[in-house]
């Protein structure tokens, strides 16, 4: 029971992250962004090459997967996003599914990362060890999935209620036309926030790495759940994103060790249907959050 | 005659959206220290000049827009306001979520790197109410309130020229006296003023200078106590007047 619990939680927070990603680009441009899972399976082949081709730790080879996230997601929108922007949401939405394809063949085309999972080394120590908690047993690669989640979000809380240019792009999110009007570049910290969404992308994929394997081709589907996280949750609450991702993690691990693998997904993506019939703000949000 | 420069000047001033035209050549000057308004029926174009000025999304076909010596016909919104030039948009555009203090710091945003605790508490000072709500989010004030945070929003970026856009809007009339007193006030301690209002008499009360825009012209100018005297703005605003 408390071994499924912890690899709920586990798939969970990656879907947390995702959502978390979602929902900070969506704050920003309006836009569901649907390559979010394919940068979480780009940000995890980059920790590869650090580990593989340039010899660094995972320590490391997180730092420059988050680092090229971020790098990768300024690029994204001011080269994607922005050009589309000029057509209208709808036109960027089409982008973003246009990005999914370009990332997921595209990816396979470079040396060393292909089209086929790979293993990455564990955070702390070899990717399998395991500790005996509470009568269970818990993959020591869990416990660092949990810890690292934690650190992003107080990095993230300590960044948007904290500093001066974080509360400007939470500024220039909620109302672009006051921003502009105060001399908010809304243009940049539109940028930033893409940025930020992407770099927490390949941050979550580099962080699960050890446990799920980096690389192939289940990008969409990470999307889809983190999209059924974020609406479970409550898509306009950060945290709900967050507390969102967890429930649909453990409810996944659930159902698959009662059904067959092919039943418990279609029932996981259900609950998306149910949860914007019944209750489209979400778990975690406020009713009036739904009007954007 | 000798007269200090305009600190703007707008001239023969055509601007719209898209293919619409809403500009057919307006000229307007404002002075350091004065207090102008611009007054007009809806649809007139009072709103597409200040949005001229801010280069926020009116188009400019052609004439000049100059300020503090800087011609605007290239400049980003983002400009104008490192220039001096502030804008206060109808509706009031506040960040709702955000607390009190956090919209007044960001109104400092061109500026950000000095220190703002001199400034914040000359805003608070002003506007007293906004002291007591300092920690809470902008959209549990009143209107008045919401106008006062607007307004000093926009006195933290320092502006030589704040434009208000129908800042009476939606407020009980003694909140708009109010608002009109420390306009008048901000206009005395230096900073220039540019009003765009409906409410005809109340601002020519306040104002130095007034202009008439009618169908994206200037239908009248003058000193707001020939303007108050002349029968065409009587035979406009009948019954406009709630002085």
């Amino acid at each position: 029971m408390l071994q499924l619990l912890v690899a709920g939680l586990t798939v969970g927070s990656e879907y947390g992250l995702i959502a978390l990603g979602i929902h900070i680009i969506l704050r920003a441009t309006r836009v569901v962004n649907f390559a979010q899972g394919e940068f979480t399976i780009v940000g995890g082949l980059v920790a590869l090459t650090c580990v593989d081709v340039l010899h660094l730790n995972m320590w490391f080879a997180l730092a420059g997967a988050t680092l090229a996230g971020f790098a990768l997601g300024l690029a994204f929108e001011i080269v994607v996003l922005r050009p589309a922007g000029r057509t209208g949401e709808a036109g960027v939405t089409i982008a973003t599914i246009g990005a999914v394809f370009v990332l997921l063949y595209g990816h396979a085309l470079v040396p060393g990362w292909g089209s086929n999972p790979q293993p990455l080394p564990g955070f702390g120590g070899p990717a399998t060890g395991s500790v005996e908690l509470a009568g269970a047993t818990v993959q020591v690669q869990s416990l660092w999935v949990f810890a690292l989640l934690i650190a992003a979000l107080a990095v993230l809380y300590l960044f948007f209620e904290r500093t001066y240019f974080g509360k400007a792009i939470r500024a220039a999110a909620e109302n672009p036309l006051g921003a502009r009007l105060i001399g908010i570049d809304v243009n940049s910290t539109r940028a930033v926030s893409v940025a930020l969404g992407i770099a927490l992308a390949a941050y979550g994929g580099t962080i699960i790495g050890p446990i799920t394997l980096v690389g192939g081709a289940a990008g969409f589907a990470l999307t889809i759940k983190g999209f059924v996280a974020a609406i479970v949750g409550g898509l306009e609450s950060p945290i709900g994103c967050v507390a969102g991702g967890l429930v649909v993690g453990v409810l996944q691990v659930f159902l698959q060790s009662r059904l067959p693998y092919d039943i418990a997904d279609p029932i996981v993506y259900s609950v998306l249907l149910v949860m914007l019939l019944v209750r489209p703000q979400g778990l975690f949000g406020r009713r009036d959050a739904v009007r954007d | 005659m000798s007269r200090p420069r305009a600190l703007l000047e707008v001239r023969a001033l055509h601007a719209g959206y898209g293919a619409l035209d809403v500009l057919r050549g307006v000229d307007l000057e404002v002075r350091a220290g004065e207090l102008v308004a611009v007054l007009g029926p809806n649809g007139a174009g009072k709103s597409t000049l200040l949005r001229s000025i801010s280069r926020y999304d009116a188009t400019l076909r052609s004439g000049a827009i100059v300020f503090d010596g800087v011609d605007l016909a290239r400049a980003t919104t983002e400009r104008t306001v490192r220039l001096g030039c502030l804008q206060v948009p109808e509706g009031r555009q506040l960040f709702a979520r955000l607390s009190v203090d956090d919209n007044l710091r960001l109104g400092a945003f061109v500026r950000r790197r000095a220190s703002l605790d001199a400034e914040l508490s000359a805003v608070y000072e002003r506007f007293a109410p906004l002291a007591q709500r300092r920690g809470q989010p902008a959209f549990t004030l009143s209107g008045g309130e919401q106008q006062m945070l607007a307004i000093g929003r926009a006195l933290m970026a320092r502006p030589k020229l704040l434009m208000l856009d129908e800042p009476s809007t939606g407020l009980a009339p003694q909140v708009v006296e109010q608002l009109f007193a420390i306009a008048s006030e901000l206009a005395r301690s230096g900073t220039a003023l540019l009003i765009v209002e409906q409410n005809a008499y109340l601002t020519l009360r306040h104002a130095d200078r007034a202009y008439v825009l009618e169908g994206g012209r200037v239908a009248l100018a003058g000193t707001a106590s020939e303007l108050m005297r002349d029968e065409r703005v009587k035979a406009i605003y009948l019954g406009g007047s709630t002085a």
